[in-house]
């Protein structure tokens, strides 16, 4: 699909605005990874590999890439099973329910990030709704740590990738037909192999566009991780925080920001690919 | 398939006794019901077709004909009624259990399977062995002619191969009773003919007994043994091609069921009239009628012929119409103006000729005029 030149201009305002606020800016940052970090701690202009040899020689930094695509896999998941049901409900029913529903699934976007974790802690905390219930029911002696760690993270995380999930499982859902599942149904499959057989070979697509776009916002979630994960949690996204305002080293700052970029984009790629063999 | 063949040989064993058609028929509805809010979609529908018999059910866009169709497959619930096969009820049984073929309008073929594993998808919830799923699937492509497009995927087919696909894959099954819902309506002009004749053929030769919904009155009357005209959800007539065509039961299949004119008639002392001039007519109900009367069924004359015992009506020829199988002959009465169909040979009268128009009075059918 070759657009004709003479449209090419619409591209034009979008593209401006794109080089000036992305392309420029990360120019710059590709040219402050090569600068060095002086004795004092100041940044000194320079050419040279030595803090990308520094990032790439530290074990810490394959600790973070771990951490950061294990959280991010887990939590795009856990969200595709829990969003799933859901959207394939929205997308089918004819409900008159179906506007408030998909309003309150997607609401949690508008929210502000750092009050919904503040919800969080309310629920998961010591003291919380979850440990209070536990403790009085007495399945537990002492409450069970649900924030300031992984666990909290990783279900802070889900939650707030779900409303994209549920819009992208939706917008991918488009070549689901029902009459499918009715033809299935007059060739003798019961409900659960007309699922098995046609109703989800045909969401993969949606299934791995929701995925992937979730799991790429997974990666650079920042303000989820930081406060539900109480210093505990060490991320890439944490870390390149970390580096700029605590460590105030930001060449290494912008090569960690750089080296996320280019596995994302790896990720993507390795998607591209598989989905070329698969068509 | 041997076993339905037997099975109908076993009915046409026992033609001396005049059987009851609930104790003959395959497939019996009895008072199918749906409403849909205040609107009543399908209104107690009784239907009986024989084992290997093919039934239309024709109608206009929301009659109910789809919805009883679907009813039927287990696909919508009914409010009221049975569907029985082979006197079995099978009204609580869900769809994946009723041993129905349905051929849907959509075609409703898998995009991710191709053309062998659509056929073969019944198969294998039947667990059949894989082999043997193969074999059954080339041999139902071969039946509808598409040997060799086992590997292609059904967007790599025409809309004639897809609907062939999705009759392949229903008749793999052997079902009990096939269903064709509008099936041929997304096919152009040729391709539906030959689909037609193609369809009619296979359903002939499996006897298998089949219920085919359309709009299209020459598909019912080509494709299938009886046709049931519905309107408003119910039907109307049920009854062959022929009889559905020469004598209408209802004002609304006279004038559904092939082209027919319509003159209103009026009563004076001495009877009915046209635009003032005397008809006579058989089985004339009371109160305000029109008379329907076949464009073939009408003779054309010179006004000095002789009526007979013939209705006569005076009129002049408008304009022929060359219809490509035959001319149609357009003119003005008293009552308005009627479509003639002009007879094998016979020469068209010239534009504005004066002439006569002669039908015997057993021809026409009379319906009471319905509130406008």
């Amino acid at each position: 699909m070759k657009a004709p030149a003479r449209i090419a201009w619409l591209a034009l305002p979008a593209g401006a605005v794109l080089a000036f606020v992305y392309v420029y800016p990360m120019l710059d940052l590709g040219r402050m990874s090569f600068n060095r970090t002086g004795p004092t701690g100041a940044m000194v202009p320079d050419w040279s590999l030595a803090i990308w040899r520094e990032l790439l020689a530290d074990p810490f930094t394959l600790e973070l890439t771990w951490n950061s695509i294990v959280l991010s896999a887990v939590a795009t998941t856990g969200a595709l099973l829990l969003a799933y049901p859901l959207a394939l409900f929205l997308f089918r029913t004819d409900s008159r329910w179906r506007g408030l529903i998909a309003a309150i699934a997607i609401t949690p976007m508008l929210v502000n990030g750092v009050a919904r974790v503040f919800g969080w802690l309310a629920i998961l905390g010591d003291r919380g709704l979850v440990n209070s219930i536990l403790l009085s029911a007495g399945l537990v002696d002492q409450p069970v740590r649900l924030v300031y760690n992984w666990t909290g993270v990783a279900i802070g995380l889900t939650e707030s990738l779900m409303p994209y999930m549920i819009l992208a499982l939706m917008a991918g859902f488009g070549r689901l037909d029902r009459t499918l599942e009715e033809a299935a149904a007059s060739l003798g499959a019961p409900p659960w192999r007309r699922f098995m057989r046609v109703t989800l070979p045909l969401s993969l697509p949606a299934i791995v566009l929701g995925w992937l776009l979730c799991f790429v916002l997974a990666m650079s979630a920042y303000i989820t991780p930081k406060l539900l994960g109480g210093g505990r949690v060490f991320l890439l996204a944490t870390e390149i925080f970390e580096l700029a305002v605590t460590n105030v080293n930001w060449p290494m700052a912008a090569a960690l920001a750089l080296y996320t970029l280019i596995l994302l984009l790896l990720f993507l790629a390795a998607y591209g690919a598989l989905a070329r063999r698969a068509a | 398939m041997e076993q339905s063949l037997a099975a109908r040989d076993h009915c046409g064993q026992r033609p001396l006794k005049q059987p009851s058609l609930a104790l003959m028929a395959h497939l019996v509805l009895t008072g199918l019901t749906k409403r849909y809010g205040q609107t009543v979609a399908v209104a107690s529908l009784d239907l009986a077709v024989e084992r290997g018999e093919s039934v239309a059910l024709l109608g206009p866009s929301g009659c109910g004909k789809t919805t009883t169709l679907r009813m039927l497959a287990g696909l919508i619930a009914p409010d009221a009624g049975r569907v029985t096969v082979a006197d079995q009820d099978l009204t609580q049984v869900p769809t994946h259990k009723r041993d129905m073929g349905y051929v849907f309008q959509s075609y409703a073929l898998f995009p991710h399977l191709d053309v062998a594993a659509n056929v073969a998808f019944g198969l294998a919830e039947r667990g059949i062995a894989r082999s043997e799923r193969d074999r059954r699937a080339r041999e139902a492509l071969a039946l509808v002619r598409l040997a060799g497009f086992e590997g292609r995927r059904p967007r790599e087919l025409s809309g004639g191969q897809q609907q062939r696909v999705a009759l392949a894959r229903a008749l793999v099954l052997r079902p009990q009773v096939l269903l064709l819902d509008e099936s041929l309506s997304n096919l152009d002009a040729r391709l539906r003919e030959s689909m037609r004749h193609e369809i009619r053929e296979i359903q002939r030769n499996l006897a298998i007994t089949t219920l085919f919904v359309t709009h299209d009155q020459t598909e019912a009357l080509t494709m299938c043994d009886r046709i049931a005209v519905m309107n408003r959800g119910r039907i109307e007539q049920i009854g062959t091609a022929r009889e559905i065509y020469d004598t209408p039961a209802t004002r609304f299949v006279a004038g559904f069921v092939g082209r027919i004119n319509t003159i209103p008639l009026a009563r004076d002392a001495t009877g009915l009239n046209a635009g003032g001039i005397a008809i006579r007519a058989h089985g004339v109900p009371d109160g305000p009628v029109d008379l329907f009367l076949r464009p073939q069924l009408v003779a054309l004359a010179a006004r000095s012929e002789p009526a007979g015992d013939a209705n006569r009506l005076e009129g002049v020829a408008a304009r022929t119409v060359f219809v490509g199988d035959r001319s149609e002959v357009l003119v003005d009465t008293a009552a308005g103006r009627l479509v003639v169909e002009l007879a094998p040979g016979a020469p068209a009268p010239a534009d504005g000729a004066e002439i006569a128009l002669l039908w015997a009075p057993e021809t026409g059918r009379v319906f009471a005029r319905e509130d406008a």
